[in-house]
């Protein structure tokens, strides 16, 4: 593993604010076969963008299930906001869950509800507000993914790209601390991916928002993400780590020259 | 989320309708109770300043509730704004003023009345009427074109399909044409036995079953099983696109997905339903046992009177219901709308489709057996 320079292993968190975000040796795997990556250790600090970068297949979505807490661990421990979401079986599950949102890689949208229901869902479950607002905040979250116009269709009626973009709107509904993006801006034209960009941008620095972005996109690595996981299959693990300047220009691990030299031309 | 943070509180109405909020306001700090008790200290004043400095921390949430609250005292032609936005908060601030949705924009697209529902749904009606017939000529032009080059058809396709989807239905329908068999023979003893008759059960449940019940169950235990599970496979096919895949690489939905279908079916649904009739036919027997007729005595009181004709019948049918449940199965799911509802709807409506479908031609199929005098 090759450690970069510029990541200082954070040193002990001030208790009263730890990170949002915080991965102790943790080892994953599907159901019984070997694991698919292990003894990792990284955080995402609070308004930070950690990018989780690698090859298809190399086990990001599955590290993503991990984190989420859909899948136990084979060994280590996730840490959201000072707590190890397992260390109380679905007691401590549930109280996470409040405290991050998730764009999955499919979007993951309720099919039978439009997308401005789609992301009044979780505003309806978990806060006590009139339901003229939950629809005004809605709209707004749509407006903010450029969906103003879509808000009533449903999801099998608009593009694989609206979908995602509404599956971002829904998982930004509560404004919660700590939000994961699976491929975000896969599928999207550059117009729009730079846009959500700008979005993730200007959330992370004023809202103070961490994000944990899963994607493979050169350009939007080097512009919104701040520290960067590079996954490599052969290692089954982190190849290299640090910011996205490190890894392109510095970092000597194959890993990231393959990933940012090649991944160029 | 910014933590330590008090909650959202606000002071007022002060001097020239000002109002001090103070705290974090964000969709968890704002409950609806104190929304209200907001919206009523507004009452009876004309002028309306939030005052935002004292603000902590708002997120977009808060700073959508802020914006909504605004709209309505301007609603109400209440002078009304914000001042002292602190600095940390503008950008927030101001992405969600440039996002929050107008009036116009949050108005529902409209729902058609009535006459307009009912012309949709009659021509939805007609359309799917069209779809079938023109399926059904497709898929006879397959077969006819498979009468003369047999070889061409996919038989490993035919075979696995008829085991799937008939020899594995063999123990619910036996089961099921057995009961119904036990059943009519028993309803129908207890009337005769007044009258003395019971070993006329025999030609009852004789005839019934080998004309009528044996081949109608057999149909719909097939359009539960077989019949529904072609719309759902199909249909799943079509919203991942594969048919699209089958199109676009020169190969025929029709001819290489349904015509296998359709063929097991027609070709194995007599065959089951002559044992759903033997099966039927025991329950009958049964009965008669129990009555204390010996157990030959039904089958020479059948033998009697139920010809080869009845046979004859109740096999035809059986043909023409295979064919029909599969056709209709196959084509429900080929021509499924896309989305995730599509396949349970396809499937739905392959099941619908086909009991009316065998209602109706076995009420055709009596008329014209009964003209025939068959
Ligand atoms: N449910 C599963 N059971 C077993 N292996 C799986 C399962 N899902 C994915 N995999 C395997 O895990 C590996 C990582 O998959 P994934 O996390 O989706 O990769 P990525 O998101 O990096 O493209 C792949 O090699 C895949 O074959
Ligand atoms: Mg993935």
């Amino acid at each position: 593993m090759t450690q970069a320079p510029t990541e200082k292993m954070t040193p002990t968190p001030d208790p009263a604010r730890p990170h949002p975000l915080r991965a102790e040796n943790l080892t994953v795997a599907h159901g019984d076969s070997p694991p698919l990556l292990e003894g990792m250790n990284f955080v995402a600090k609070e308004g930070e963008i950690l990018g989780i970068l690698g090859p298809s297949g190399c086990g990001k979505s599955t590290l993503l299930r991990h984190l989420v807490g859909l899948a136990e661990p084979r060994a280590g421990k996730v840490i959201l906001f000072g707590e190890d979401i397992f260390s109380e079986g679905n007691r401590s599950l549930a109280r996470a869950r409040r405290k991050y949102g998730v764009m999955y890689q499919s979007g993951a949208l309720f099919g039978d509800l439009t997308l401005l229901e789609n992301v009044s869902a979780p505003l309806k479950e978990f806060t006590r507000l009139p339901p003229k607002m939950i629809r005004d905040i809605a709209f707004l979250k749509l407006s903010l993914v450029g969906l103003e116009k879509a808000a009533f269709q449903l999801p099998a009626n608009v593009s694989g790209g609206m979908c995602k973009r509404a599956a971002i709107a829904r998982a930004l509904a509560l404004e919660p601390g700590l939000l994961f993006l699976d491929e975000p801006s896969a599928g999207l034209d550059p117009i729009t991916a730079a846009d959500l960009d700008e979005l993730i941008m200007t959330l992370a620095k004023n809202l103070k928002l961490t994000f944990v972005v899963v994607t493979h996109e050169l350009r939007s690595i080097m512009k919104i993400v701040d520290e960067a996981v590079l996954l490599g299959k052969e290692v089954r693990g982190i190849a290299a780590e640090g910011t996205p300047e490190y890894l392109a220009r510095e970092s000597p691990a194959p890993e990231a020259i393959a990933f940012f030299q090649r991944g160029k031309k | 989320m910014a933590k330590n943070v008090p909650d959202f509180r606000f002071e007022g109405p002060l001097e020239g309708g000002l109002f001090v909020l103070s705290g974090n306001l964000n969709a968890f700090t704002a409950p609806k109770a104190l929304l209200v008790r907001f919206g009523k200290a507004f009452g009876g004043l004309s002028r309306v300043r939030l005052d935002l400095g004292k603000l902590e921390h708002l997120d977009l949430n808060g700073a959508a509730i802020l914006i909504a609250l605004m709209g309505n005292l301007g609603a109400k032609k209440i002078d009304c704004g914000v001042q002292n936005v602190p600095e940390h908060l503008l950008p927030i601030w101001e992405l969600a003023l440039k996002n929050h949705p107008s009036p116009e924009t949050l108005r529902e697209p409209e729902k058609p009345d009535v006459v307009t529902l009912l012309g949709m749904k009659t021509a939805r009606f007609l359309a799917d009427l069209r779809d079938l017939v023109s399926f059904l000529g497709e898929t006879l032009t397959h077969l006819l074109g498979f009468l003369f080059s047999p070889w061409r058809i996919r038989w490993g396709d035919f075979f696995a399909l008829a085991e799937r989807s008939v020899v594995n239905a063999i123990p619910v329908t036996c089961l099921v044409s057995f009961l119904v068999g036990l059943i009519l023979a028993f309803q129908s003893a207890m009337l005769m036995q007044l009258f003395g008759v019971e070993i006329f059960v025999a030609d009852l449940v004789g005839i019934a079953m080998i004309r009528e019940l044996g081949t109608l169950l057999t149909a719909i235990v097939l359009t539960g099983r077989s019949g529904s599970a072609f719309s759902s496979e199909l249909a799943s096919m079509k919203s991942n696109q594969e048919i699209d895949a089958f199109v676009t690489m020169g190969l025929s939905p029709a001819r290489d997905l349904a015509v296998p279908r359709i063929l097991a079916l027609t070709a194995a649904t007599p065959l089951l339903t002559i044992l759903a009739d033997f099966t039927g036919l025991i329950g009958g027997n049964i009965v008669m046992i129990s009555m204390g007729h010996p157990y030959m005595v039904f089958w020479e009181e059948l033998s009697g009177h139920v010809d080869a004709s009845d046979m004859a019948t109740g096999l035809f049918k059986a043909v023409v219901f295979g064919f029909t449940v599969a056709l209709i199965g196959c084509q429900r799911g080929l021509y499924a709308d896309q989305g995730p509802t599509a396949v349970g709807e396809a499937t739905t409506r392959g099941v619908v489709t086909n009991i009316i479908a065998i209602a109706i031609l076995d009420s055709l199929f009596a008329v014209l057996f009964y003209a025939l005098r068959w």
